[in-house]
């Protein structure tokens, strides 16, 4: 039972084992940067929505972050399929076509963890304090489970590499600077503010933000709206897989 | 005693293009058949539609008398295939190749580690088991890629066009591997190619394939029989014709006709492509 999520989640943790260390300075860096032009540039006397702005900020940059990594499998999937041809050894194994989704979203799960401790590091660094509780690691899975389908359907959807390259300037940029990281939703213009109502990123970092910090409420009713986008995106993965030839 | 595969007019098209056209073909069990045409002609796409890859606009598949359906996973688990490219993980070892391939195919266990090792010996790849597969040679890659097909004990195996890209000392010696593959571990070996040598030197039986189209099947003896035991080149001017005798005989009274110069020597089967479509395979 379970053979292909076994086989296909091996085979993704034995190559993410070769260049861990790769992985998680790439997971640093970007954060990393973004707490210095952002964080240090406005400065921690700002503060938004109650809250000191590099504390704000940390929660949102760790959603964003985690959504890279997780969504980032599509690249890895692409390359897979379209250039190495890899992706034909899990077509032609005696496995069904959920399982090929299940164990690439466990991959993309676990990928998407490697930001959670670098910006553990960093608020340590900045002395923010975090709370990494039972609620914040439920609205994460969630989080990564929603941004590693969306990878593997854009993957699967897109004919070669240059289409996804286009795929993530169209989808990932804008969901990343426009869903509540840096500033507010509420602070920005209304077709902005509409937008971001559309981007799961929006939902995801407004819980997870809740749920990391300390003395905040957390939004348990965004946990159904996650939940949704989950299952919505597993049953369209799973059609979009069983669509795909060689 | 049901074929071991058996393919009725079967179809496919890619967008105006049709790219197997009507085939109908049996394999028996065994056998070692080779499916042979010029690039283009539809070879790979038929393994695509043999082994679920793609699915056919018209036609049936049956593997032992049952018809082919993708979604049935025993029939999945009978199969092995050797893709036209050598889709390895680059970065894991040989090892962790053959182990992963092992997990999607239900192995574990002792069971995995036993098969490992028997498919690393039988493919006398057991030195660079862990070595990464990106820095193999390309035999050693092929052999990889092959011995990965077997760890499931494949009653079928599907090669295509297993020795492009060899150079000719690596390809006898992958034919010789073929051989034993067939021999050794009684599995039927269905492969494609377009050298005509490797067929005629390989193959129980052969098929022929153009333009989508199944133009000649038999042994290799039997298809340069229908052709013509002996053929005489004759060198004119500008262009090398080929004319064809059932006997030895015959053709040295058709030599001593001519006054140009004439070689006679025995058909291959690249004679017998060349009279059932008047253009040579390997241009």
């Amino acid at each position: 039972m379970l053979n292909g999520v076994r086989g296909i989640y091996l085979r993704e943790i034995l190559i993410l084992r070769k260049k861990l260390v790769k992985t998680v300075l790439s997971a640093a860096v970007s954060p990393g940067l973004f707490l210095i032009a952002f964080g240090y540039g406005i400065g921690n006397n700002a503060r938004v929505d109650g809250l000191s702005y590099l504390a704000f900020l940390l929660p949102g940059l760790l959603t964003m972050s985690s959504m890279n990594q997780s969504y980032g499998i599509a690249t890895e999937i692409n390359i897979a399929r379209f250039y190495f041809k890899v992706f034909e050894e899990y077509l032609l194994a005696p496995i069904r076509r959920w399982e090929i989704v299940v164990g690439e979203m466990g991959y993309g799960i676990t990928r998407g963890l490697i930001p959670m401790l670098v910006i553990a590091f960093y608020s340590l660094l900045c002395g923010v304090q975090l709370h990494f509780g039972p609620l914040f690691l439920l609205a994460l899975l969630l989080h990564l489970g929603i941004f590693a389908l969306l990878g593997l359907v854009v993957a699967l959807l897109v004919r070669n590499h240059s289409d996804q390259a286009t795929m993530n300037a169209f989808l990932i940029t804008p969901i990343m600077f426009l869903s509540g990281t840096f500033f507010p939703v509420a602070q920005m213009p209304l077709p902005v503010r509409l937008l971001a109502a559309l981007s799961p990123l929006t939902y995801s970092t407004r819980l997870i933000r809740s749920t990391l910090l300390p003395g905040v409420t957390v939004e348990t009713g965004l946990f159904p709206v996650l939940l949704i986008m989950l299952v919505g995106l597993f049953l369209l993965a799973g059609r979009v897989v069983a669509r795909v030839q060689a | 005693m049901p074929a071991e595969i058996e393919v009725i007019d079967l179809c496919r098209r890619f967008g105006t293009t049709r790219a197997v056209d009507g085939i109908s073909f049996r394999v028996a069990r065994g056998e070692l058949f080779a499916f042979l045409g010029p690039n283009g002609a539809g070879k790979t796409t038929t393994i695509n539609l043999l082994t679920g890859l793609l699915s056919p606009d018209r036609g049936r598949i049956r593997y032992r008398g049952e018809d082919f359906d993708p979604g049935r996973l025993a029939v999945k688990k009978m199969i092995g295939v050797v893709p036209q490219h050598n889709n390895l993980d680059k970065e894991l070892t040989v090892r962790e190749n053959l182990r992963v391939h092992g997990r999607l195919f239900g192995l574990g266990g002792r069971e995995l580690s036993e098969r490992i090792n028997f498919c690393l010996d039988f493919a006398a790849l057991n030195e660079k088991r862990d070595t990464p597969a990106g820095k193999l040679s390309g035999g050693m890659k092929r052999k990889l890629v092959i011995a990965r097909a077997l760890l499931h004990q494949p009653a079928i195996l599907f090669l295509d066009e297993p020795t492009v890209g060899l150079d000719p000392h690596s390809r006898r010696r992958m034919w010789a591997f073929l051989r034993r593959i067939n021999q050794e571990q009684q599995c039927t070996v269905f492969l494609t190619t377009h050298y005509i040598e490797e067929a005629d030197s390989l193959a129980d039986r052969v098929l022929i394939i153009d333009r989508a189209r199944i133009i000649a099947e038999g042994t290799p003896a039997e298809l340069k029989q229908q052709a013509g035991h002996f053929v005489l080149d004759i060198y004119r001017e500008e262009a090398l014709d080929n004319e064809f005798f059932t006997t030895r005989e015959a053709a040295l009274e058709r030599l001593k006709q001519l006054e140009m110069s004439v070689r006679i020597r025995e058909t291959t089967l690249e004679d017998v492509f060349l009279r059932l479509t008047g253009k040579r395979l390997e241009a």
